[in-house]
C-alpha cells in the first residue's frame, strides 16, 4: 500500500505562502485556523531558508496515542484524521504534537473549544467520501479522486511534495543529484566559491 | 492565606513563562549554527530546533496520557471498591448506641455548605472519570457535555471551597495524636471499639482535608491553564501531567471518603444531615474532642 508523504524542498520554498491560501480557501478553513503555515528561518539574513509546514501525518503518531476519545486514527496510506463528531475539544492532540497542527476554530461557551481541525492531506473524513457533510466538516476530498492536496499542487516552485512515499523520494532524489548536495542556493558554490 | 496561595502560584507562572520566553533567543542562536554541508544533516538539525519543545515535556506527556493515565485511574476505580466491600464483609461498620446526649458537630453553615461542595466534588470526580474513559463511551456529545460540565462543576465549587478551608482549617491542623491515629490507622481494621486518638477531626479526615483543599487548588489553576490554554505550551503540557496525577489521587481519597462516611461509620452520613453525633460515637472515635 503506498504511504503518503509531504516533504517541502527547502532549497526551493520561497515563502509565497500559496500553499497556505490555496489550503485556506479549498477547504473553507475555519477563521483562527491554518491548517498549513510557511516558517522561515534567519528571515533577511544569509541561509535564509522557508519550509512549509502542515500536519505531517506521523507513522506513530502522539496526537492518536494521547487522544481520550479515540477520535484520530490512520488510514492505511497513513495518512492521520479525525472524527470531528467524536472528538470533544480537550486539546491533549495539540499537546501532543510536536507541530502544532491540530488547531480549533472559534470559541463556544466560556471559550470551550469546538471540535479540533488539522491538515487532512485533502483526504476529507470518515463520513461517505464526496458528501455535502464530509465537505462541510473536512473540506475537499482530492485523494480519493486521485489528485495531489491543494497545497503541493499550488505549489509555485513545487518546493512542496506531495503523495506516495517512494514517488517523493525520487523526485526530491533526482533534484539534489542535479544540483549538489548542500542547502545553500545553487549556484552559491559556483559564484562565491563556498 | 488565598492570597498567599495565589501570590505563590502567580509567582511560579511568571518563572515559567519567563524561562519559556528565553527559548525564542536560543533557536535563533541554534537556527545560525546549523550544518549546511548535508541536506540529511541540515533537517534532522532543523527538526530538533523546531521541535525541541517536544523533548521536555512533550514526550513524557504523550507517553503518560497514552497509556499510564487510563492504566491508573482504571486501577484506582476497581481496585478501592473492591478493597471496600472487602473490608465490609470481614470487619463491617462501626455502630454506635444513640443514647447519652449528642453532641453537635455541624452547624447549619457547615452542612450546607459541606453538601455544596460534596455535589460539586462529586460532580468533578464523575465527569472527569467519564472524559479519562471517553472512548470506552464513544465520546461525542456525551463526553463533550461530561467536558462543559466538568468546568462548570469547578466554577460553581470554588468559591464554597474556600469557605469550607476557612471554616475546617482551625481544627484540621495536625496535632501530636495524629501519629497515633495513623499507627492504628484510627482502629479500623479491628471489629473491637476501644476510644482512638482524635480531636474534632481525625488524622483520616485532617489528610483528606487537606488534600482536597490544596489538591483541589492545584487541580483548579492546572485545570483553568487546561481549559484556556494561557501558558507557553510546555506548561499546560505540565499542567496536564500535573492534572492526572493529582487526580488518581483524588479520586481515590474521595472513594475513600465516601465509603468511611456512608458504610464503615455508623451515624456518620446521619450527623452531615442533623449536625448531631451520638455521644458514644464521640467518645470512641474522637476521644480527645471537648464538649
Amino acid at each position: 500500500m503506498a504511504r503518503m508523504k509531504f516533504l517541502c524542498d527547502v532549497a526551493r520554498c520561497i515563502d509565497c505562502s500559496g500553499c497556505v491560501i490555496a489550503c485556506k480557501e479549498g477547504n473553507h478553513v475555519p477563521v483562527g485556523v491554518n491548517r498549513r503555515r510557511v516558517v522561515t528561518l534567519n528571515q533577511g539574513k544569509p541561509g535564509e531558508k522557508s519550509i512549509s509546514v502542515a500536519c505531517m501525518h506521523c507513522a506513530d503518531a502522539p496526537c492518536i496515542a494521547v487522544c481520550p476519545v479515540k477520535s484520530l486514527y490512520q488510514r492505511e496510506d497513513g495518512i492521520v484524521l479525525v472524527n470531528k463528531k467524536t472528538c470533544i475539544g480537550c486539546g491533549y492532540c495539540f499537546m501532543a504534537c510536536p507541530f502544532g497542527a491540530p488547531q480549533f476554530p472559534g470559541s463556544g461557551v466560556f471559550g470551550a473549544r469546538g471540535a479540533m481541525d488539522k491538515c487532512t492531506f485533502c483526504a476529507g473524513g470518515p463520513e461517505v467520501n464526496f458528501s455535502d457533510e464530509e465537505k462541510n466538516l473536512y473540506g475537499q476530498n482530492r485523494i480519493a479522486e486521485g489528485k495531489v492536496p491543494l497545497c503541493a499542487g499550488m505549489c509555485a516552485t513545487k518546493a512542496l511534495l506531495a503523495g506516495d512515499a517512494d514517488v517523493v523520494a525520487d523526485v526530491y532524489r533526482e533534484r539534489v543529484f542535479q544540483r549538489g548536495s548542500g542547502v545553500n542556493a545553487w549556484g552559491w558554490d559556483k559564484a562565491y566559491k563556498k | 492565606m488565598q492570597r498567599a496561595l495565589a501570590s505563590v502560584s502567580l509567582l511560579t507562572f511568571f518563572l515559567v513563562a519567563g524561562f519559556a520566553g528565553l527559548v525564542p533567543a536560543q533557536e535563533d542562536q541554534a537556527l545560525a549554527g546549523l550544518p549546511t554541508e548535508s541536506s540529511a544533516d541540515y533537517y534532522q538539525a532543523l527538526m530538533g530546533v523546531m521541535t525541541g519543545n517536544q523533548q521536555e515535556y512533550g514526550g513524557l506527556f504523550t507517553t503518560l496520557q497514552g497509556q499510564w493515565f487510563r492504566r491508573a485511574f482504571l486501577v484506582i476505580v476497581t481496585a478501592f471498591p473492591s478493597l471496600f466491600v472487602l473490608h465490609f464483609m470481614v470487619i463491617g461498620a462501626k455502630r454506635f448506641n444513640t443514647g447519652g446526649q449528642p453532641v453537635l458537630f455541624f452547624p447549619l453553615f457547615a452542612r450546607v455548605i459541606h453538601w455544596v461542595v460534596a455535589a460539586g466534588f462529586s460532580l468533578l470526580v464523575f465527569t472527569g472519570l467519564m472524559i479519562v474513559f471517553g472512548a470506552f463511551f464513544g465520546g461525542g456529545t456525551l463526553i463533550r457535555t461530561a467536558r462543559y460540565m466538568h468546568l462548570g462543576s469547578a466554577a460553581i465549587m470554588v468559591v464554597p471551597a474556600i469557605l469550607m478551608f476557612l471554616m475546617w482549617l482551625k481544627d484540621m491542623l495536625p496535632e501530636r495524636h495524629d501519629l497515633a491515629w495513623m499507627g492504628i490507622l484510627g482502629g479500623y481494621l479491628s471489629k473491637a471499639k476501644r476510644p482512638v486518638p482524635a480531636g474534632k477531626f481525625n488524622a483520616g479526615q485532617k489528610m483528606y482535608f487537606w488534600c482536597a483543599s490544596v489538591g483541589g487548588g492545584v487541580m483548579a489553576v492546572t485545570g483553568y491553564f487546561l481549559w484556556g490554554m494561557g501558558a507557553a505550551l510546555d506548561f499546560v503540557r505540565l499542567s496536564a501531567i500535573i492534572h492526572n496525577v493529582l487526580g488518581i489521587g483524588l479520586v481515590a481519597l474521595y472513594l475513600t471518603h465516601v465509603y468511611m462516611s456512608v458504610f464503615a461509620v455508623g451515624g456518620s452520613l446521619e450527623s452531615m444531615k442533623t449536625g448531631f453525633k451520638s455521644q458514644e460515637e464521640v467518645d470512641i472515635l474522637h476521644s480527645r474532642y471537648k464538649y
